[in-house]
């Protein structure tokens, strides 16, 4: 599996919280080369299954989120610009002149609107609820085309950067599907030490919902948590930020299963994968926090990479480490640190 | 008409870096004279089926708003500063691409990252910068060394109800006004000056407008309008789809009031849609040219554009066709004064 190719496919699919069906479908038919019964339930969550060879091999769960923060218009004004609402949190700095596609019947161009500087008040950041989006047409022809509750998605193309590093809009978590997928790659005709679950559910943006249903339908023992993390940047803090290109980013946190780090973290080790940790000392702010609690309890890790640019139409990954998650995930599923319990 | 446009548009031709964009136009005029000069004005003489009592000029401007290399760090992310009026709002979370046709883009930390503070404001262009996915400051000087040039990378579109979409609109609408007059039938004989550098205080007019030496001058300009949701009355300035923009005055400029007139004389005698603007705001080469030599009678004749200097502006093809036509038609008119 090219691990480029598969970013940029699954990165151009729409798919904005709520609203995943065409993402999830498409998604799932990239599932089927891998796993047996895979299915795309009501609330658009993905689901497939790889079994063990073994008997009684427990179940571990290999989820990623892939639906995508965006914006669904909320409003049609006389002159016929629409109002919208957020889809998760979009970071609404980026998004002023943007060229946007609003999901309606069709694609529907359109331009967000941005008052020139002479009946601007003060250079602050407009409310969300504040913007607008041109989409040239009278309130009567907007109508026809498109209805309140449609999702608008800012038009940004895959771009390849230096060496590995690409930039793309829904990298959140589109990356983590694509390492779940280069995983399975890995481990086609392998002797599987678990039953995985492959999830790549709804709505994680707007609550970790979908994993919550998929969690208590598959009632997995263990789950791996795909989700990106924070990348550094010139003006973050380097202590909650990651180096693109150091590799995995093994997750360490209250909410989370101590001994599945530990494990992680030898394995990473043994098998001479980048790692850092993540620590965080509360709960992870990812579907590993639904997970956990669903059904009986399941333990749960979380496995990242690090991107900037987080909620922007330019999310910025490097290929290596997506690589690096998958060869992780794919040595776990092989035992190699279950053997150790 | 659309296609010229877009071809025009994504030309990348920032002030100091218009070779790209007068190379084009100069493969895509046949004229009677033809010269660059020092500065990089393209200087056009088309005879016209007449010669006119007035020595007539033209002037668009063809360098658009970018952005230039200005530092780049030990970690490879490069800073940069802008070339003309950018609202730093309208770089943010989106992809430039360098002279060398290499991408980069422009973000900050997380929102998640953000303090309530830093999520209120907007940060300035000289706390953003370019990051281009390089490793080390080697890597980076090699893609983008200081002094270069980088440029909106963008869409160019037609949507909605008759809407043109695309960077740079500003003014390559004017400079492809004045092809068409080139490459037409044109009735009086007239200069046209392809300027440089206008983005940054309306340069490159200066020393056309000497050269030339003009009676009575023609900006073709695009201008802002703001007719958009939440701004109403005279804060609109303009509108589009209401035609072709003639100014009576604006920051740079107090137009000439018997050319005014008379523009809204031939504009209306002919059925071209014409306005006014309802707020001073703005200005353009009008405001060198005036100024030149002994003064230069000039009228400012503008396509309505929204989100000027921004990577999506837009305009409407009907606006533009009432500027083409009433530029065509001031020939004319304006010969014989």
């Amino acid at each position: 599996m090219n691990v480029k190719f598969t970013l940029k496919a699954l990165t151009g699919l729409v798919g904005v919280s709520g609203d995943e069906f065409a993402a999830s479908n498409a998604a799932a038919e990239l599932l089927k080369q891998y796993a047996e019964d895979v299915s795309v339930d009501a609330f658009g969550n993905v689901t497939g299954f790889v079994r063990s060879a073994r008997e009684n091999a427990k179940t571990l769960m290999l989820d990623a989120h892939i639906d995508r923060v965006g914006y669904i218009v909320t409003y049609i004004d006389d002159k016929g610009f629409l109002s919208v609402g957020a889809c998760g949190s979009p970071d609404v700095k980026t998004l002023l002149a943007q060229s946007v596609t609003v999901h309606g019947k069709g694609a529907v161009c359109g331009i967000v609107s941005t008052l020139p500087p002479h009946v601007q008040k003060e250079s602050g950041v407009p409310e969300v609820g504040d913007i607008s989006i041109d989409i040239g047409m009278t309130k009567e022809q907007a109508e026809k085309v498109i209805s309140l509750g449609d999702r608008v998605t800012v038009n940004s193309e895959f771009k390849e950067l230096c060496a590995d590093v690409v930039s793309a809009s829904a990298v959140d978590d589109r990356s983590g599907v694509c390492a779940i997928l280069a995983a399975l790659d890995m481990l086609k005709g392998a002797d599987l030490a678990y039953d995985l679950a492959v999830s790549f559910s709804a709505q994680e943006e707007t609550g970790e919902r979908g994993a919550k249903q998929t969690a208590f339908r598959v009632q997995p023992d263990e789950c791996i948590a795909v989700d990106v993390s924070f990348g550094r940047t010139p003006d973050s803090n380097p202590k909650e930020t990651a180096e693109l290109g150091s590799g995995v980013m093994i997750g360490f946190s209250a909410a989370l299963d101590k001994e599945m780090s530990n494990n992680l973290r030898k394995l990473a080790k043994e098998k001479q994968i980048p790692f850092t940790e993540e620590i965080m000392s509360d709960s992870t702010g990812t579907n590993a926090d639904a997970v956990g609690v669903s059904g009986k309890g399941v333990k749960c890790c979380t496995l990242s990479f690090p991107i900037r640019y987080m909620h922007t139409p330019v999310e910025t990954v490097n290929l290596n480490d997506i690589k690096s998650t998958a060869k992780l995930i794919a040595e776990y599923a092989l035992g190699g640190a279950a053997n150790d319990r | 008409m659309i296609d010229n446009l877009e071809e025009l548009c994504q030309l990348n031709g920032a002030s100091g870096d218009e070779t790209r964009v007068r190379d084009f136009i100069i493969s895509h005029i046949s004229a009677d004279e033809v010269t660059t000069d020092n500065l990089g004005n393209l200087i056009v003489f088309k005879k016209g089926r007449k010669t006119p009592k007035n020595k007539i000029m033209y002037a668009a401007h063809i360098d658009e708003v970018g952005f230039m290399i200005t530092d780049i760090s030990d970690e490879g992310f490069l800073s940069f500063g802008a070339v003309g009026g950018i609202n730093p709002a309208v770089v943010l979370g989106r992809a430039l691409k360098l002279e060398n046709g290499a991408y980069g883009v422009v973000g900050t930390k997380a929102i998640h990252q953000q303090s309530k503070n830093e999520r209120k404001n907007m940060p300035g262009i000289d706390e953003l910068y370019l990051d281009i996915g390089a490793s080390s400051k080697e890597e980076a000087e090699k893609l983008a060394p200081r002094g270069s040039y980088a440029y909106f990378d963008t869409d160019f579109f037609e949507f909605g109800d008759g809407f043109i979409k695309g960077k740079a609109i500003d003014d390559r609408a004017g400079c492809l006004v004045m092809m068409d007059m080139i490459n037409g039938d044109p009735e009086y004989d007239a200069w046209y000056a392809f300027t440089v550098q206008e983005e940054i205080g309306t340069r490159g007019a200066k020393a056309a407008t000497f050269s030339i030496a003009p009676d009575i001058a023609f900006v073709l300009e695009t201008t802002t309008a703001c007719d958009i949701s939440g701004v109403s009355g005279a804060k609109k300035v303009c509108e589009l789809g209401k035609g072709a923009v003639v100014s009576y005055m604006d920051k740079g400029t107090v137009y000439d009031k018997a050319l005014y007139a008379l523009a809204f004389e031939t504009a209306t005698s002919n059925n071209f849609p014409v306005q006014t603007k309802t707020l001073i705001a703005g200005g353009n080469d009008g405001g060198s040219i005036h100024i030149s030599r002994g003064g230069v009678r000039t009228c400012a004749i503008s396509v309505p554009c929204r989100y000027l200097h921004s990577p999506s502006c837009v305009i409407k093809e009907s606006d533009y066709r009432a500027v083409r036509d009433l530029a065509e038609k001031m020939l004319s008119a304006a010969a014989e004064l």
